[in-house]
């Protein structure tokens, strides 16, 4: 029980796809000028995992291995188009925001390498937690970026006003450069900094 | 039988199967969810189209309601600026007075489009709406905002009932973009100048 806990809980902090094993940047600087296409694309790609791990945990015994990357390939490419129709059906503004990012989960290196990593010699129930927790491990990290970058880019949160108006009147003004995408790697820079004063354990060892 | 899960037989057998699954469940789902789709396309439309003729708070839910209140006709115009069954520039008329374009055009990184109300003079620009596709956000990505659309409001397009070529201000920084809507709706404009010249000097659109 506890183990099965650790496959959510590790990838949040030690294992944490973005800032740890630093996969799926790309679409982490597209998507987090604001909080609620990060919190769709967070969701999304936690959904992909999730499920591409269990389907593919399920078929591990029957994938012939010389074409095992093609099975998992469409696999997640089936994933993805559904999301990508049931978010252009439901949820029509957001999925215009992400607009080709959503397809571009595919190629997000976080799902494949779980797949790879873990799904292919682990059951079904365990692969499912680690897609779950690899998904939400990278979530975190976008909603963190997105919630500054929202905040301090255009004084809003959730496309709600945050920074009262009379803040405007005495002269500030929002930042610009939080808008875009370099922005977005100079926050996960910070969050990794911060990350690693806090675990010493994982700072590499440059004597060697 | 002692399957070989590496056998060529095997492989061809597991792809095949595999791509026919996922293509029915691909299809299906096309299916069920098209007219979802359809709709929110739709209501992207008419609320451009609307917000464009200055009606206030449009939103997904209400317009479609709004559009059947305000939209009084949608014809095609010819060449020449008559209403025709064949024709090749849509016009939507909003309120019996104000005539909405559509325009397209191409921005820095790929198309921009929107609609422009013009009142019933045929020669006040009443509003402007603008999207894209995919312009930098906080550069060109700036002509969705009120700021870069409100300028439009109030400005004429004929003199002595010729065109005249749009002025606005651009965006810093966003120079392809700001050249790409001037162009759009030069372009737009000078399609629809025959009608905006018949209906200058009729003061009437049908």
């Amino acid at each position: 029980m506890a183990n099965l806990k650790k496959l959510i809980i590790e990838p949040l902090r030690k294992t944490n796809p973005v800032t740890v094993l630093v996969l799926g940047i790309c679409s982490c600087l597209a998507v987090t000028a604001q909080l609620k296409p990060a919190l769709v694309m967070g969701l999304s790609v936690t959904v992909v995992t999730a499920l591409s791990n269990f389907i593919i945990s399920l078929l591990r015994k029957g994938i012939p291995n010389r074409i095992r990357i093609i099975v998992q390939l469409v696999v997640v490419a089936t994933l993805v188009i559904l999301i990508d129709q049931f978010l252009k059906a439901f949820a029509y503004d957001v999925s215009k925001q992400l607009s080709v990012y959503v397809g571009l989960i595919i190629t997000n290196c976080i799902i494949m390498g779980r797949l790879e990593a873990f799904a292919l010699s682990h059951g079904p129930g365990e692969s499912f937690l680690d897609g779950l927790g690899n998904g939400l491990g990278y979530s975190l990290i976008l909603v963190i970026v997105a919630f500054f970058r929202e905040l301090f880019g255009s004084g809003t949160l959730l496309g709600y006003q945050v920074i009262p108006q009379s803040f405007y009147e005495a002269g500030y003004q929002n930042n610009g450069l939080m808008i875009l995408p370099p922005m977005a790697l100079i926050v996960v820079g910070v969050i990794i900094w911060i990350q690693r004063t806090r675990n010493p354990e994982m700072q590499e060892n440059n004597q060697n | 039988m002692k399957k070989d899960v590496n056998s060529n037989r095997y492989i061809f057998l597991y792809a095949t199967i595999l791509i026919v699954i996922v293509a029915v469940l691909l299809t299906v789902t096309a299916f069920w969810l098209q007219p979802f789709q359809d709709r929110n396309k739709k209501n992207e439309k008419r609320i451009s189209i609307l917000t464009a003729a200055g009606i206030p708070n449009v939103d997904a839910k209400n317009a479609p309601l709004l559009f059947e209140k305000h939209c009084t006709g949608s014809f095609l115009l010819d060449e020449s600026g008559n209403i025709s069954e064949d024709g090749t520039l849509p016009l939507f008329v909003i309120d019996r007075q104000i005539s909405v374009i559509p325009m397209q055009g191409n921005g820095l990184w790929g198309p921009i489009w929107g609609y422009l109300a013009i009142a019933a003079d045929g020669k006040t620009i009443l509003g402007a709406n603008f999207d894209h596709k995919s312009e930098t956000p906080g550069l060109g990505g700036e002509i969705t905002t009120e700021k870069f659309k409100g300028q439009f409001s109030g400005k004429q397009i004929l003199e002595n009932g010729n065109l005249v070529p749009i002025q606005f201000d651009a965006i810093t920084g966003a120079t392809k973009t700001s050249n790409g809507v001037k162009e759009m709706i030069d372009n737009t404009l000078e399609k629809y100048a025959p009608f905006l010249e018949k209906i200058n000097s009729n003061d009437e659109i049908k």
